[in-house]
């Protein structure tokens, strides 16, 4: 009995080890089928330029990410999903311009291609795509990314303009100084980590915004939702002078600001104007119907 | 003189049909009044402007008819004002306002003058200033009377004290027809989701091109958008004194704009 039972165990586990093999061969065969559809291709361009190029990157479908390079090599990697897609690329000068160009047939999955690029620290940056994701470290050029859906991230940037406009998607920035930045999202998040400069202006009009920095010194932030919550978290030796409100909303702050005088009626509980510090940063907080924490770190 | 009687002779004045009697009371006005100086100066740029206008520029015929079918669908004239305006219009005169000035007909002149841009401002303006008086008279009445723009003969809205930049969208938004000869609902009312404006219709008639998943994002932001609006609107005609909520509405036109604008993009 014991012996049978033995054999059965065998058997079952040489069955299974069976089926695992077929699953295996078939998942590496799909994926070679799907692969040799699909026709992936990876392309790199090169160019030089002079100081201040100016790089723009269009992709109806796909990722572009941005990184600091070296000197004065632009570098680009676009990997294209199919060969239902193309990659255009021009330049004039220090002026270049890399755009998928999707041919008849293409969809958002053979019409994709992901962009790599290295670019000057110094160059002005223009990106654009639909469905994202885009992200840009360690420039200090003027920045501008457009996305439908498109998540945006920007990391370590400073001296410079970003500019951000996205209709769903997510934007987070972390580690901006010294930085001219204005983002708005129809109904996106916006995450806003270490983003200082003289001026800051967030809006956005379903999607919550969050704020975690010191507010700097000596600039003007102000941040707009139409129905999301505004989250702002600042260290106590904070300097700002902060006006907030929510039209239908409740306000909140953990700071024992000190009164300030008000062109606007001031109504408990959804309003509230104070100074902290010096003052020396303009904070302005605003909602028609979301909530705002100002919470102290 | 006033400024209101500086409005009411100036077509004239520039026209050259008056006997300029009143000429003296009208430089010390002007003189003395900064908005007034700017109508006068902007009046005489635009005429010199539209005297160096070929007849053959002049917009063709189908553009005036869909212009006060415009002013009709949205309320602002009626039939009467524009079957009185032709009748008054001279026999030997065509059919349509005129951009380039007839001798003979120095009223007539102006009022096409006027018309052309008026037209295209008030199809912007005139819902949001409709229902912003109709709501809100106390405040109408108590505000300065508008300086910078004379009605146009057949517009019975006068200009509002300050037309918010936003109000472009507010005209396909709500329909500004306070007699509802167009089944408009005052804004104050309007809680029920409005039928989509024509401007919205066609805005989504073009992102279909996109695919049906894509048109129905951009729809349901469109709602979205359209419904933060309508909120804010009714809100604004409530507290009229609410600036900070003024200032949200005008956000919240931002944000169709912003929307319109990341189609457009995608398009092109």
């Amino acid at each position: 009995m014991a012996s049978f039972r033995k054999a059965s165990v065998r058997q079952a586990g040489i069955q299974q080890t069976s089926m695992n093999n077929t699953a295996a061969v078939t998942l590496v065969l799909v994926t070679c089928l799907a692969s040799a559809a699909f026709a992936e291709s990876k392309k790199e361009y090169r160019f030089t330029v002079g100081p201040n190029a100016i790089i723009s990157v269009d992709t109806q479908y796909g990722a572009i990410s941005v990184k600091s390079g070296s000197g004065d090599q632009v570098i680009v990697t676009a990997t294209l999903k199919s060969d239902s897609v193309e990659v255009d690329q021009q330049q004039s000068g220090s002026r270049i311009e890399i755009a998928s160009h999707l041919l008849q047939g293409a969809n958002e999955q053979t019409g994709r291609v992901d962009y790599e690029v290295l670019i000057p620290p110094d160059a002005t940056l223009n990106l654009h795509s639909s469905i994202g994701p885009l992200s840009v470290e360690q420039l200090h050029g003027d920045l501008t990314l457009e996305g439908t859906d498109a998540v945006v991230n920007i990391s370590n940037v400073e001296n410079c303009h970003v500019v951000v406009r996205t209709m769903r998607g997510p934007i987070t920035l972390a580690g901006v100084r010294n930085g001219h930045v204005e983002i708005a999202t129809i109904s996106g998040d916006i995450h806003l980590k270490s983003v200082t400069g003289p001026l800051v202006l967030a809006s956005s009009g379903r999607g919550k915004i969050f704020y975690d920095g010191d507010f700097g010194a000596g600039g003007d932030y102000k941040f707009t939702t139409h129905t999301g919550d505004i989250e702002a978290l600042a260290p106590a030796d904070v300097s700002a002078e902060f006006r907030v409100h929510s039209v239908l909303g409740r306000v909140h702050t953990d700071f024992p600001l000190l009164p300030h005088h008000s062109r606007y009626s001031m109504k408990a509980g959804s309003s509230f104007v104070g100074t902290a510090g010096k003052a020396e940063s303009a904070v302005v907080l605003r909602s028609f119907s979301g909530r705002i924490r100002l919470k102290q770190r | 003189m006033t400024c209101s009687d500086v409005e009411r002779v100036l077509p004239e004045l520039l026209d050259g049909a008056s006997d300029g009697a009143f000429l003296p009371d009208f430089d010390a006005h002007v003189k003395s009044c900064p908005v007034c100086s700017d109508l006068v100066s902007d009046l005489k740029l635009i005429a010199s402007e539209a005297r160096q206008l070929a007849a053959t520029e002049e917009p063709a015929p189908r553009v005036w008819v869909r212009i006060a079918a415009e002013l009709r669908a949205e309320g602002l004239v009626f039939d009467s004002a524009i079957s009185d305006s032709a009748t008054r219009e001279p026999e030997s005169a065509p059919a349509r306002p005129l951009l380039v000035p007839v001798p003979g007909s120095p009223r007539w002149r102006w009022t096409a003058l006027w018309l052309a841009p008026v037209a295209a401002a008030v199809l912007a303006a005139g819902a949001y200033v409709i229902s912003y008086k109709k709501v809100v008279p106390q405040v109408a009445q108590q505000a300065p009377t508008p300086q910078v723009t004379s009605p146009p003969p057949v517009i019975p809205a006068a200009t509002p004290p300050s037309v918010p930049a936003t109000a472009p969208q507010q005209v396909a938004k709500e329909p500004a027809n306070p007699t509802g000869v167009n089944g408009a609902v005052p804004a104050v009312e309007a809680a029920a989701e409005p039928a989509p404006s024509a401007e919205d219709r066609q805005f989504l008639s073009v992102v279909s091109t996109l695919g049906p998943s894509t048109r129905a994002t951009y729809e349901n932001q469109l709602n979205a958008v359209n419904a933060d609006i309508r909120e804010t609107q009714a809100y604004v005609n409530r507290n009229p004194g609410d600036a900070d909520a003024r200032q949200h509405l005008m956000d919240a036109y931002q944000q169709k704009a912003l929307l319109y604008q990341i189609a457009l993009d995608r398009i092109q």
